[in-house]
């Protein structure tokens, strides 16, 4: 049925664009493009017939030379990042060349440009929403793994939390605040105009012994030197236009493109960098435990034969399993065309180590983007296509942390007294030192990073092709198709001679991930000549997006060789394994949209949007919503009366929003009652399993999106010629019919399901300051400034619900302890427990307690119940600040950029689990700090507010410092080179005791600010070279 | 002419191409239709009988997980089962010791969670049951009586369950998701004695070898002879005996009986049923091979498969002792010395049960040492159970483990519900109830005459020497905390518990179930 339609489709595009179009008699525009202030040329400047695709770059003398160009009165504009745009009116003859040069003023990143927006691009001063844009290359220092990076700190409302230093670690990222508790958080990714599939392309790892890791970003698979700009579209009338995935913004990308310069730029950049933990945790060490186990015996708090079995040993564990780390990239590009065809092509590979050993990502990437205008530039054909392969090697770490933990735990627990390798009495090898045969609670680390093998092979096609066709001057039609398609293996053996792998005789694993999905847009385009003053722009669209998310999983064990690894699953037997298991998941969104954007005299500009969006995966009656915004400005700045400039104004902008938008994180197959054969649901009748079909999900056709109504207040300022200029924004999101998964009445099959309950409130204030603070033709510096403040709030949780409780505590003897709750009139991510006083002469901890009882005396507590927990802090900043800089003196360059997060607070579930003395009863090191506790030996970990930390921290994100080396000097090598010195990650100023209070673990809905035995993060060094050829 | 026609056609061929671009929308795909591809949904399930048999399984799956919440909270409200804190393991945010203590609140750890647990456990149960009781009334297949009553009696049973642990509870038979309100406990053992009253007779006496595990009559009886024996607790939300018997006597039950009677009754219907018979050894009816034991009336079918096993034995015995394809066991539920010496160490063959002193492997054998590297000795003291040693604490193997289990919970053991040996205490207990004496004291030594060799009969009865004998014959069976309340001994102090207050004799609502359904009150005294 869809097919036969894509055909359909296919076949009318085929014919359209097939039409014979005769060109009629056409002209060309010439002319030079300078900076105002140092007459300098203005090379790779966007040259544009307005309402035409003819266009093109300036070349490096700021020249350009555009064809093809529709007799009669044309205007031509002039943009150029980091300049304010101009337009110039050319009267253009049939055969003959129109004249117009152009002298652009500087002016600060964020102002004045081009900026892309969702299904379409904006004049800076037109744009009536909250939007930010990232110049790439600017942000481009360092190590950087994926796109995300480049937004960190550069954004305001935008909050970055890496999961931790995994090489790709997985990223939460939050525009304005998190507005879903159940649903996804993560905005929507735009690549060159088609929407991504933001799911986990890698299967996760096996749970065998312990939780498996957190995913990496898919985003990995793209690589970040080829992008252009990230466009953040922030409030509702930017975000209206992406309908029921627009709430929790959208993330646009652009990547770069050819130009028409004269000769064709081949460019190779390169870097080589070296990267090291940044910290130790510091648990106990040989000496110091083999003291303290003796110090307790002859207390007599110990069996004397703890002390007899130790071993003489003086391991540090965490030192064994880390390493100084090696990443490099090499990046080759060339870009060039005519006026009528532009190409860019690049190759990329990057490799990344981890600070772990055996664990980093390899990247191979390709990418092509090209354009082609035709029928005198009313016809355009432009293609973007990357095809990345990323080769993930992961470690077997812990995300929450099971009874017997994976690497970090390991390293936490396992005793130091204990050697890394020992010589095998029979074979006269070394091996590693286990403490028994495999039913052991602790493995050697060491062995676990080394012997365990999983890897996961990726591949990501990401391409489009785009037709645009001038139907009328001033009418477009573009048609684009888009596919992206990711599959991956993910790949695990555990050896028999592995402690795990001992107990099942090796396991393999091999488990297939595949998205798929399609992307079909139409838009008609209307941007009509009128009068000077009047400027419209209407966009019309039709989107059609298909998913298919599909994948398998097969595990073998009782292998008699650990050649085979999963390379020969047969030659194990599914022993205890699980039976294979697969999975398919389709949906489809439709949608029809529509812009009108409208201005008058460049002073009031006025944007309406409504989408209207279809998707299979709601129930009938519930399928369609519509999504409509709102939004003005007002440029004070144009009118007469503020001509004189009062205070040094040059821009003042008010802007003002509201709309609608969506959140459709809504499974497939959602709202219906499903049977599956569930392996849980067998029973075995007589001698035989039968199978069990059993209900695996509850219905509820009445689950539709959940919304956000977003208000956005925004100026636009400038002073003294937009040397300081910015943007000051105020939102309030309110998200309703929440979509949570809630527990249900009982009787019922499955316990819980997604309702549409509650609301969630996000309220907010960001700024922004760009500064030249220093200017001069060779010489300058620039300063950027963010800040954010993002309040946000539970305000219902639906009828007769108070709270969710959510974050479980990781950890041994931890068991059904939550360290959150969600709670109406509270932000997310609120610490919830027992309140600790002190540690009583006994060394036991004590809790204040209010609700009498007998263990509850004088309002003390050694014993504390739920009824006495309280709110004990909450996760989200206060404040966050991002402050960048650039500056220029002469050949050489330099660039930082700074960030700090002040207030909020970070639960140390590591030091709660770990700095217990009382782990030695089982054997088990522990954190160092627990030898100056005053707690007794035979205290058990408790979790309350004495293990909740404030997260305030400042971060020398980046320092990187560079050298251009003269044209001259060069020049019969190549026509530029520069070379720099980048560190990443220098100083961290914070009072946390963990690695960092930048974490993620995922402990249940919602649940943040939780730290438990995570991957440790890297201080790289970096080298770098870009040469121009 | 020819500039005119050809700037037509062009407007034309423009006017089409515009056409055909305003148009593409509407002809592309809007058919927004669901279908899983890796799912069914009730349109398309449930057309075939082995279909259908799949989903009376899925219905008998549920029977596994009361092995953990509501056994545990069975057994650790009693004397049975100590869980101690061992370091920082087994301390789980207190739950562990405020079960043993009985200090639960509705928002404690124990209540959020084990008690929650059982609760949606056995309502997950009830829900499973009503919606194929829904599908078999909609399909004609030919076993469809017998199915139908099958599950009526998995289902009596979870209310039976809820009913034993919360009171009163909503009573649902259809399939709306709904909040509904509590009824009585009374009106819940009504229900659960009508339905079994109502399917007995179309229940098979006997099953094939292919069919064991589905329920037979003798299933619907003994849980009737349970439920009436419990009347005195059953038929009342209020006024049950805190310190004093809960006789079944005095209470009218279906018919007009007296409860004991019924209870009699139907305990002599399954023992007269010539279906079951004592074990000759007291073991085999808790051995890896124990389907083949005579005695089994209602178990779990249990195999060797991770989840759909038991896992008694990883709770129970220290990390060092076993070794499944799920590794070690957990080293946390053992008993109190108070219990382990009521047993006769000498004579009774069930003291077995008891795993005390130097411990081997159960893989290979040998001795086997703590994790500190000493050897592995269970004691039967406990010196601080908020910070025992990893011996302390004598553990319990009614149920010994497979070596080599697959999983931790792939255990075979079957477990048995009821078996015939409880029968007769049951038939002791009400005789003793109505007054005959000497009909109590032969069932009770009936029961007796396997454990002793040469035998040791009793020769006295009361309502404490069938509640001690019922300790020894069923310790580890999950029947403690029923029998404790039954005979007013469940709030008694004993040792590391002090006495407690009469209201915890039913567990509170949990506070997460109030949360979701508002209808719900909470029981007196949280």
């Amino acid at each position: 049925m869809a097919k036969g339609r894509w055909v359909v489709a296919a076949l009318l595009i085929g014919t359209a664009l097939g039409s014979p179009l005769r060109a009629q008699g056409t002209g060309s525009v010439s002319g030079r493009v300078v900076d105002s202030t140092t007459q300098q040329p203005v090379a790779n400047a966007q040259v544009q017939v307005v309402g035409t695709q003819v266009g093109g770059l300036t070349r490096l003398d700021g020249r350009y030379f555009l064809t093809g160009v529709a007799v009669g009165a044309q205007r031509v504009r002039v943009t150029r990042i980091g300049f304010g745009a101009q337009e110039s009116a050319v009267t253009v003859t049939a055969g003959g060349t129109a004249t117009a040069d152009f002298t652009l003023a500087a002016v600060a990143a964020t102002l004045s440009e081009i900026v892309v927006t969702g299904y379409g691009s904006q004049r800076r001063e037109a744009i009536t929403g909250s939007v930010a844009q990232v110049n790439a290359d600017e942000a481009n220092k360092g190590v950087v793994t994926n796109p995300n990076q480049l937004v960190q700190g550069r954004v305001s409302g935008v909050q970055m939390v890496t999961n931790n230093g995994e090489p790709g670690g997985g990223v939460q990222i939050r525009v304005r605040g998190g507005t879903s508790i159940s649903a996804s958080n993560d905005p929507l990714y735009v690549i060159d105009g088609v929407p991504l599939q933001n799911e986990q392309t890698v299967a996760s790892g096996p749970s065998v012994g312990f939780d498996a890791a957190l995913p990496r970003s898919p985003l990995n698979t793209i690589n970040p030197s080829d992008i252009e700009s990230i466009t953040v579209l922030k409030d509702a009338s930017a975000t209206a236009i992406y309908g029921s995935r627009g709430a929790n913004g959208v993330i646009l990308i652009q990547t770069k493109r050819g130009s028409a310069r004269a000769q064709t730029g081949l460019r190779y950049e390169g870097y080589a960098a070296a990267a090291s933990p940044t910290k130790e945790l510091g648990y106990a060490s040989g000496d110091e435990y083999r003291s303290f186990v003796q110090q307790q015996v002859a207390a007599g708090n110990l069996d004397p034969a703890t002390a007899t079995s130790l071993g003489t040993a003086n391991t540090d564990w965490e030192k064994e399993i880390t390493r100084q780390a090696y990443s490099q990239n090499h990046n080759i590009a060339f870009a060039g065309g005519t006026e009528a065809t532009k190409y860019r092509a690049s190759l990329n590979y990057f490799e990344q180590q981890g600070v772990v050993v055996s664990s980093g990502l390899k990247r191979y990437q390709g990418r092509l983007n090209g354009l082609h205008s035709t029928f005198g530039g009313k016809l355009g054909i432009g293609l973007n296509l990357a095809a990345s392969r990323v080769n993930n090697d992961y470690i077997p770490f812990e995300n929450g942390g099971g009874f017997t933990g994976g690497v970090f735990t390991n390293v936490a627990i396992y005793n130091p007294t204990r050697p890394v390798t020992v010589t095998d009495p029979t074979t006269g090898k070394q091996v590693y030192y286990e403490t028994g045969s495999g039913a052991q609670d602790a493995r050697n680390p060491v062995a676990m990073v080394k012997q365990i093998s999983d890897i996961a092979p990726e591949n990501r096609v990401l391409g489009n092709v785009t037709g645009t066709l001038t139907l009328l001057p001033s009418l477009t039609a573009q048609t684009t198709l888009g596919v992206d398609y990711s599959g991956s293996v993910r790949q695990t053996y555990i050896p028999r001679v592995n402690a795990i792998g001992a107990s099942t005789n090796g396991y393999a694993r091999q488990s297939e991930t595949n998205l798929q999905n399609l992307n079909f847009q139409q838009l008609l385009t209307y941007n009509p000549n009128f009068a000077q003053k009047h400027e419209l722009d209407l966009v019309g669209g039709y989107e059609y997006s298909s998913f298919d998310n599909y994948g398998f999983a097969v595990e073998a064990q009782n292998f008699v060789s650990d050649q085979f690894t999963w390379n020969s699953l047969a030659s194990g037997v599914a022993g205890a394994a699980p039976p294979p298991t697969s999975y398919d998941n389709e949906s489809k969104l439709v949608s029809f949209f529509g812009r009108a954007n409208y201005g008058f005299a460049n002073k009031y500009f006025l944007t309406g949007v409504l989408r209207y969006d279809g998707s299979s995966r709601l129930a009938e009656g519930n399928k369609w919503s519509t999504f409509p915004a709102i939004s003005g400005s007002w440029r004070l700045s144009e009118e007469s009366f503020m001509s004189n400039r009062p205070l040094g104004l040059s821009t003042l902008a008010l802007r003002a929003g509201w709309g609608i938008q969506g959140n459709q994180a809504v499974r497939p197959y959602g709202t219906q009652l499903l049977f599956k054969a569930d392996p849980g649901a067998r029973y075995p009748f007589g001698s035989g399993l039968t199978t069990g079909l059993s209900a695996t999900q509850v219905a509820n056709p009445d689950l539709k999106w959940e919304t956000s109504n977003q208000i956005n207040f925004g100026i636009d300022y400038g002073f003294k010629n937009d040397r300081f200029s910015g943007v000051i924004d105020f939102y309030n999101k309110k998200t309703k019919d929440l979509i949570l998964e809630v527990s249900v009445p009982q009787p019922a099959v499955v316990s819980t399901r997604l309702e549409n309950i509650g609301d969630l409130k996000n309220t907010g204030v960001e700024f922004s300051l760009d500064s030249r603070i220093f200017e001069a033709t060779k010489r300058n510096l620039t300063v950027g400034l963010i800040g954010t403040i993002d309040r946000n709030e539970v305000t219902s949780l639906g009828e007769g619900r108070s709270f969710v409780g959510t974050g479980d505590v990781n950890g041994q003897g931890q068991t059904g302890r939550l360290s959150q709750r969600i709670m109406v009139g509270q932000p997310l991510g609120t610490f919830w427990g027992p309140k600790f006083l002190r540690v009583n002469e006994q060394g036991k901890q004590v809790f204040f307690c209010a609700k009498e009882r007998p263990e509850c005396v004088n309002g003390e507590t050694t014993v504390p119940a739920g009824d006495d927990d309280e709110i004990l802090g909450n996760a989200n900043p206060d404040f966050t600040l991002g402050l960048t800089s650039n500056g220029r003196w002469g050949n050489f360059d330099a660039s930082w950029l700074w960030r700090g997060e002040f207030g909020g607070d970070v639960f140390n579930n590591t030091a709660l689990v770990y700095q217990t003395k009382s782990a030695v009863k089982q054997g088990r090191n522990f954190l160092k700090d627990a030898l100056n506790d005053p707690d007794g030996l035979a205290e058990p970990a408790i979790f309350s507010s004495r293990w909740i930390e404030s997260r305030s921290f400042v971060r020398l994100q980046n320092i990187t410092l560079g050298y251009t080396f003269d044209a001259r000097s060069v020049s019969k090598f190549s026509r530029s080179l520069r070379a720099y010195v980048s560190g990443d990650n220098l100083f961290l100023f914070s009072g946390y005791n963990g690695y960092d209070p930048e974490v993620f673990v995922s402990r249940g809905l919602a649940a943040r600010g939780i730290d438990y035995v995570t991957f440790p993060r890297a201080r790289t060094f970096t080298t770098g070279l870009q040469i121009e050829f | 002419m020819t500039s005119f026609l050809s700037k037509s056609i062009r407007q034309i061929g423009r006017g089409a191409m515009l056409a055909a671009l305003v148009a593409l929308p509407p002809l592309a795909c809007t058919d927004l239709t669901e279908v899983p591809n890796d799912a069914l949904t009730p349109d398309n399930a449930f057309k075939s009988d082995a279909e259908l048999i799949a989903g009376i399984a899925s219905v008998y799956a549920r029977l596994r997980n009361p092995m953990w919440g509501y056994y545990n909270l069975s057994e650790i409200t009693t004397d049975e089962v100590v869980v101690p804190t061992r370091g920082s393991d087994w301390f789980d945010n207190g739950r562990w010791l405020e079960i043993y203590r009985q200090t639960w609140t509705a928002n404690s750890g124990s209540a959020l969670d084990d008690m929650n647990g059982a609760w949606n456990d056995a309502f997950s149960g009830v829900a499973r049951a009503n919606l194929m009781l829904e599908i078999l009334d909609k399909s004609t297949a030919t076993t469809n009586e017998q199915a139908k009553a099958e599950l009526r009696v998995l289902r009596a049973y979870f209310y039976y369950q809820l009913m034993d642990f919360f009171g009163g509870v909503p009573l649902v038979t259809g399939t709306a998701l709904e909040a509904n309100p509590r009824v009585s406990r009374d009106s819940v053992f009504k229900f659960v004695e009508a339905e079994l009253l109502a399917t007995r007779e179309t229940l098979p006496l006997t099953r094939d070898a292919g069919e064991y595990g589905r329920l037979t009559r003798g299933a619907a009886d003994a849980l009737l002879a349970s439920l009436y024996i419990n009347a005195g607790v059953f038929t009342k939300d209020q006024g049950i005996n805190a310190n004093t018997y809960n006789s079944c006597a005095g209470i009218t039950v279906s018919g007009g009986k007296d409860a004991c009677q019924a209870a009699s009754d139907m305990a002599d219907s399954v023992i007269t049923s010539g279906v079951y018979t004592l074990a000759t050894d007291f073991k085999q009816n808790f051995s890896t091979t124990n389907e083949a034991s005579p005695e089994n009336i209602f178990v779990i079918a249990l195999t060797n498969q991770p989840g759909l096993g038991m896992s008694f034995a990883m709770r129970t015995l220290h990390y060092n002792q076993l070794s499944t394809g799920g590794g070690g066991p957990w080293n946390g539920f053992a008993t109190i010395a108070e219990t382990y010496n009521q047993f006769d160490h000498a004579a009774d063959k069930r003291d077995a049960m008891w795993l005390v002193g130097q411990q081997k492997s159960f893989n290979t054998g040998q001795n086997v040492n703590d994790r500190t590297g000493a050897p592995l000795i269970f004691t039967p003291t406990i010196g601080n159970i908020e910070s025992a040693t990893e011996g302390e604490g004598v553990r319990y193997n009614k149920f010994p483990p497979l070596p080599n289990a697959l999983a931790g919970d792939a255990h075979p053991n079957d477990f048995p519900i009821f078996r015939l040996a409880e029968m007769y205490l049951i038939k002791a207990e009400a005789q003793l109830a109505l007054g005959n004496t000497g009909a109590a004291l032969a069932n009770v030594n009936l029961v007796r005459a396997r454990a002793f060799d040469p035998p040791k009969p009793l020769a006295a009865i009361s309502p404490d020497v069938i509640m001690q004998e019922r300790l020894f014959e069923f310790a580890g069976e999950g029947k403690r905390r029923q029998d404790m309340v039954r005979f007013g001994h469940f709030l008694d102090a004993r040792q590391f518990k002090g006495s407690r207050e009469a209201y915890r004799v039913l567990f509170p609502v949990p506070a997460t179930q109030i949360q979701s359904n508002a209808k719900l009150v909470q029981n007196p005294g949280y």
